[in-house]
């Protein structure tokens, strides 16, 4: 009696209300098989295999052989975990009843939910010769052979599944996706608004009606379709979720966030608007947006690692490298050896000035998958800060990095090779904006010769309304921005748009698409600013900007790249506008000089911190200010200053700051008196940034490219006297500057005016130095006759691989 | 598959969609207004959120239909009053959006948004004495509000104190350092009563304090310009240049000051930005630097055969006519119907007020004669030509549109040789500090007679003052041949 009425519940869809039944105290004997089936039935509608499972070998054993239970038993087994079991007795009953298509369904859906394809393909094809209408069948069916690529047949299957059961939604998209694959793109589309329509709540089904939208080209209708099912059904989520994708995908960003935030704030439980949402603020440098959205959405999906490592991704872009390194680590606790999460955890830790650890982490990354990418840009990009990194070894990092890099190829130039004609300069790069790049390159582009040269920027994550970005955009003739196109999608782009000069703005820092330039943008390809630590190891990388303190002769071998030596340095630096003025020498009043370091903390390393100590050691009196993000996390500062006491130098006497706006960071320098440069890698803006403050650096360098932009900066700018040879010297430099007020005093008093005159704010002559240097580049391509020269890898840089004059400083 | 189900409840669904209005996304916010009209009816906030949102969406006839009907339910309610205030007042009834200011006042006298509402609704209705009163209530009540400030100080100038304007702005400053609208204000207000000293003082003053801006530094420019000191001029520029590089006012005056390489002509939308924002006080800023052209063109005028001899010339095309300060000096003349053409629809509001032109029409001078079919007897161009450096493209399209016979009268500057003896820019002419294009007699006369021109007139002028010194010109007199027909 019970057993008939839950089962009842059971076909009314009910099975927690056939449990609740069932669980009531028994009136009779428990010996009733059909009070297990129900039972295990029940269980099995509820999720409860293991439970199951067990009422139901119980009704078995209690007598009861039916199919029915039989077959419920077989798939009790199967979610219970013992699929060789569970598929056994699907066979044994297929064979007792050979035209019964139900326990070949259930074989054929075990063999695809356990991965065997082939198998699964077989037993769906034997369910389809008992019985051609069955609907599950050829869905699964279809959608297995979409998996491997044969969407004429699925098509075949789908059409008929889609006849049979018009409103069986599933049936329409996996149609779609068939169709998608022959090529038939219109009726793709019409495939997934049907199933949109049979399912207006499936995100997926959306989801891909935008990709076929896109690639039949017919977005704008996609957009005019999704608009008017929003406004018709204003509580449903997924048409402001597909639009936002949508306009995401045609650039519309702005649009795309507002849409984004409508399915947030309409489904604020769910996941996928949040984690989506995340994700678009993120690539539109709306970063503390951002992270509330990927929190939120880590918080509503715990137990999915990719939305942690999205959100701890974002976190290091808002510098918040202590919680980011936490979340890492605690995912790689949990969820284990990851490549992508050891490489984000490689570059947090750099971050933390974890030089050591952080290499180690990379090259693990590099141990589990040899042949990907990303985990040797990942070394790539914490090697330079190592204390023991040599130019070779930096090298040597970033070939191998650049030959995992796919390559497509992608045909000869059409350029016409006419020496002096006006050539089409592209920028390529993510930080086009207000960001070392930005400050470093703009006033060059500014004042490169229009007649000459004619700009176009390809740009990824823009930020529409950033100041620099518009002085950028001002001067291109198109701005392309490059979210939406993969790396052969943009190497193509990029040969449409006729580039004859490529220069790479972003190697592979945040938002960098050097990557892309394996396949070649132009025919002629330039590394400068942007990750610019040292050669980019790339084949395809033909020139790199430099100048003859940067790269002196003795270490162009360490380079993959000709030299484009300019005759002054190899930036521009673009003062901000709103700097305050240079104070006094703070030493004089304060009675004490005090250093500075305001560079990124993952340019300490414990080296320059012993070098430091010692300084300090020698000159009592004296202070240290470290300033940068990392130190608003107070652990960090503590273990900082822990490092020094260390090395007998009192806790007290290092000041940590933590972040600050542009101006108060300049203004800070108000009460510096000496920068100590880290090395191996140096200050770049920051160095410009202190002597625009009226501050000078002291600095080591060493043969990488990143330990020798505060040489090149302060040699630019006409100091000389202010590089050391070796930490003892560094230690005797800063120590005699230190002693000498007076010289110092009247340095700075003079040195914004000497900084504006000199070759690194001039941004004329740079102009006019980087349109030669380009042009130089430019000439040697149209005279060297060949379709595209890629230099052998292992070649060094010869004297004729120049441009401009080398020093053998 | 992932199914997403909508699980927000109506309260939640409206205050996002109040937040995300308040921070200008009314695409975010119409949608989710929406949905929770779906949950709940309307309450009262939601009828104002609906009547805001409407307001941004463009649609104002839908906005006051909405808002009529809530008012009607809700005759109390101060929000929804303010709401229509601001739409009628974007509808051109400014009575009524006064007589809702003013009740959203009456219902709620602590409001300080709605009595400085009411305060700049009185001040565009000249009710300056008014405006003044209840502005000045509203920055008692919020002193650190620029816009309630610069409303204020808007009022006190109307007054006749500029004085206590620039007071009302400088306070303003001191009670929100940071924020570059008072600090611009106060800058204009001094450029406006010539005071260009202050305006370099205050804007040096921003500087100091962080408060970067390209407006400001343009502003710096053009008063130490102004003052004579083209090499700081030339740096503020340069700052300008920085911050606003999309910005065509700034790179024109950029290219002016010798900054970067200049084009044949003002960009239109420089003309534009300019004399949109210079409507208001054009005709006075003339008058006080003895602006003398509409009179010299009269005098020319005079001495047409026709007029000479009583008969009527017309139809008439004044080139670029701003405010109609040439309408106004010919007006008594037998000319017209006069047609006026000018790219700044603020400009073309005064003339239409002086009611002297026939048709005005808002166009790019080169654009409008090549778009043109109509030949004119008498086309004038009073400071036209000051706006482009190579004037054979604008001439020879003049020419086109007279009548055989007829007559282009216009003036420039003239482009002087510097005190070296070297005529500057590329010897033809030259972009000057203040924006506009000078030219050599010489290429003038070549420029008419390459189109096609007779030379009936090419002789100096004083065309007005500028630092108490006469700023010299050229005025010509330019006929189409009678028989090129």
């Amino acid at each position: 009696m019970i057993a008939d009425a839950a089962l009842e519940r059971l076909r009314l869809g009910d099975p927690a209300g056939a449990l609740a039944l069932l669980d009531a105290p028994a009136t009779g004997i428990d010996a009733d098989p059909a009070r297990h089936l129900a039972r295990g039935m029940a269980l099995l509608g509820t999720g409860q295999g293991a439970e199951a499972r067990s009422a139901l070998r119980t009704a078995v054993a209690l007598g009861d052989r039916s199919p029915t239970t039989l077959l419920n038993l077989a798939i009790a087994e199967d979610r219970a975990g013992d699929v060789e079991r569970a598929r056994g007795l699907m066979r044994a009953l297929a064979e007792r009843l050979p035209d019964w298509d139900e326990p070949l369904l259930r074989l054929a859906e075990s063999l695809r939910s356990g991965g065997n394809a082939i198998e699964a393909e077989a037993a769906y094809q034997q369910v389809l010769e008992l019985n051609p209408r069955r609907e599950e069948a050829l869905v699964a069916l279809g959608g297995l052979l979409i998996a491997r690529g044969a969407g004429l047949e699925a098509s075949q299957l789908l059409l008929r599944c889609c006849g049979i059961a018009p409103g069986r939604a599933e049936a329409w998209n996996a149609l779609g996706l068939a169709l998608r694959l022959t090529g038939d793109l219109a009726l793709a589309c019409t495939s997934f608004i049907e199933a949109q329509r049979l399912e207006p709540a499936s995100a997926d089904y959306a989801l891909h009606g935008i990709d076929a939208a896109l690639a039949a080209g017919t977005a704008d209708d996609e957009l005019t379709r999704l608009a008017v099912s929003a406004a018709t059904d204003p509580l449903n989520p997924v048409p402001q979720l597909a639009r936002g994708m949508l306009l995401e995908r045609l650039g519309r960003r702005a649009e795309a966030i507002d849409a984004l935030d409508t399915a947030a704030a309409l489904a604020p439980e769910a996941p996928l608007p949040a984690k989506l949402l995340g994700g678009v603020l993120s690539r539109s440098a709306r970063l503390r947006d951002a992270e509330a959205a990927l929190r939120r959405a880590a918080e509503l999906d715990p137990g999915n690692p990719g939305l942690r490592n999205d959100h701890a991704a974002v976190l290091m872009r808002m510098h918040r490298h202590p919680e980011a390194r936490a979340l890492l680590l605690d995912l790689h606790e949990r969820h284990g050896e990851h490549p992508s999460v050891l490489c984000n955890l490689a570059n947090a830790t750099v971050c933390l000035g974890l030089q050591d650890e952080a290499v180690a982490l990379a090259r693990r990354a590099i141990a589990l998958t040899p042949d990907a990418v990303l985990p040797r840009r990942a070394l790539c990009n914490t090697l330079p800060y190592h204390q023991d990194v040599t130019g070779a070894a930096l090298l040597a990092a970033a070939r191998a990095c650049s030959l995992r890099l796919p390559r497509r190829d992608l045909g000869c130039f059409a350029n016409s090779r006419v020496p002096d004609r006006r050539l089409t300069v592209g920028l390529l790069s993510g930080s086009l904006k207000t960001h070392p790049v930005g400050w470093l390159t703009v006033a060059g582009f500014e004042t490169l010769d229009p007649a000459a040269f004619d700009l176009v920027c390809l740009v990824q994550n823009p930020v529409p309304h950033d100041p620099i970005a518009r002085r950028f955009r001002s001067v291109a003739r198109e701005w392309v921005e490059t979210d939406a196109l993969d790396d052969v999608a943009l190497a193509t782009r990029a040969r449409e748009l006729g580039i004859d000069v490529l220069i790479d703005l972003g190697g592979y820092g945040d938002g960098g698409r050097m990557p892309a330039c394996a396949h070649r943008l132009a025919p002629v390809q330039v590394k400068w600013v942007g990750m610019q630590n040292h050669s980019s190891g790339l084949r395809e990388m033909d020139w790199i900007v430099t100048d003859r303190w940067e790269t002196p002769h003795a270490l162009a071998e360490l380079y993959s790249e000709r030299l484009l030596c300019l005759p002054d340095g190899y930036a521009c630096y673009s003062p901000p506008p709103y700097a305050p003025p240079v104070t006094k020498l703070p030493a004089l009043a304060a009675g004490h000089v005090t250093f500075g370091c305001f560079n990124n903390l993952a340019k300490i390393t414990p080296r320059v911190i012993a070098t430091w100590a010692t300084i300090l050691r020698r000159l009592p009196g004296a202070r240290l200010v470290l300033k940068t993000h990392q130190f608003s996390d107070a652990d960090t500062a503590d273990r900082v200053r822990a490092a020094f006491a260390v090395h007998d130098v009192d806790g007290g006497r290092i000041e940590t700051r933590g972040p600050s706006s542009h101006r108060a960071f300049m203004g800070e320098y108000g009460g510096i008196d000496i920068v100590l440069d880290p090395f191996p890698y140096s200050g770049g803006l920051t160095t410009c940034e202190a002597l625009w403050m009226g501050v000078p650096t002291l600095s080591l360098p060493g043969e990488t490219f990143s330990s020798r932009h505060s040489l090149s900066h302060m040699s630019n700018a006409g100091l000389h006297g202010w590089v050391a040879r070796d930490p003892a010297s560094y230690v005797e430099l800063a120590l005699a500057k230190a002693a000498d007020l007076d010289a110092l005093a009247a340095l700075r008093a003079g040195m914004r005016a000497r900084v504006k005159a000199s070759a690194l704010c001039d941004a004329p002559r740079f102009g006019r130095n980087l349109g030669a240097a380009l042009r130089h580049a430019w000439r040697v391509w149209c005279e060297d006759g060949a379709p595209v020269i890629a230099r052998p890898p292992g070649r060094s840089n010869l004297p004729g691989d120049c441009f401009g004059q080398a020093a053998s400083q | 598959m992932q199914k997403l189900h909508a699980t927000a409840d109506a309260d939640a669904l409206t205050g996002r969609a109040a937040q995300l209005l308040a921070a200008g996304r009314a695409a975010a916010a119409g949608p989710l207004l929406a949905a929770a009209r779906r949950l709940a009816p309307d309450s009262h906030d939601v009828a104002e959120l609906g009547a805001r949102l409407a307001l941004h969406s463009a649609s104002p006839q839908e906005a006051a239909a909405e808002l009529d009907l809530s008012i009607a339910a809700a005759p109390m309610h101060p929000g929804l009053r303010k709401c229509r205030s601001e739409l009628r007042w974007r509808l051109g009834d400014l009575d009524g959006a006064t007589r809702d200011a003013a009740e959203a006042v009456v219902l709620n006298p602590a409001d300080p948004v709605a009595k400085a509402l009411l305060g700049v609704l009185m001040l565009e209705l000249g009710r300056a004495a008014d405006a003044e009163a209840c502005l000045a209530e509203a920055v008692g009540d919020e002193p650190a509000n620029p816009a309630f400030r610069e409303g204020l100080a808007a009022a006190q100038e109307a007054n006749g104190d500029p004085e206590a304007a620039l007071a009302t702005l400088v306070h303003g400053i001191v009670a929100a350092p940071t924020l570059v609208q008072p600090r611009n204000a106060a800058i204009l207000l001094c450029m406006r009563l010539r005071d260009f000293r202050q305006a370099v003082d205050l804007a040096e003053a921003a500087r100091a304090a962080g408060v970067a801006d390209a407006c400001l530094f343009g502003m710096q420019g053009h008063a130490l310009s102004s003052l004579g000191r083209h090499d700081e001029a030339s740096d503020a520029y340069a700052e300008a240049l920085k911050l606003g590089p999309d910005d065509p006012y700034v790179r024109h005056l950029v290219a002016a000051a010798g900054i970067r390489p200049s084009a044949t002509r003002a960009p239109v939308e420089y003309l534009r930005t300019v004399f949109d924002g210079y409507a208001e006080r054009f005709e006075r800023h003339l008058v006080s630097l003895g602006y003398r052209i509409p009179g010299v063109m009269r005098g020319v005028l005079q001495q047409h055969p026709d007029i000479a001899a009583g008969r009527r010339v017309g139809p008439v095309l004044d080139l670029g006519c701003g405010t109609g300060l040439i309408g106004l000096a010919i007006g008594d003349l037998p000319i017209g119907p006069i047609t006026g053409v000018d790219i700044a629809p603020n400009m073309l509001a005064h003339a239409a007020a002086k009611r002297l032109y026939a048709d005005l029409v808002e166009a790019d001078v080169v654009e409008f004669l090549g778009r043109s079919e109509r030949r004119w007897p008498l086309i004038l161009a009073a400071d036209v030509l000051c706006y482009f450096g190579d004037v054979a493209d604008l001439l020879d399209a003049t020419y086109q549109r007279l009548s055989p016979g007829g007559w282009l009268i216009a003036s420039v500057e003239e482009l002087l040789p510097d005190a070296q003896g070297t005529i500057p820019g590329n010897g033809d002419w030259a972009l000057q500090r203040q924006g506009r294009y000078a030219h050599t007699m010489k290429y003038i006369r070549h420029a008419a007679w390459t189109a096609g021109f007779t030379i009936r007139r090419l002789n100096r002028e004083t065309l007005r003052d500028e630092a108490n010194s006469p700023v010299g010109g050229l005025l010509m007199v330019l006929e189409r041949l009678a028989h090129d027909r």
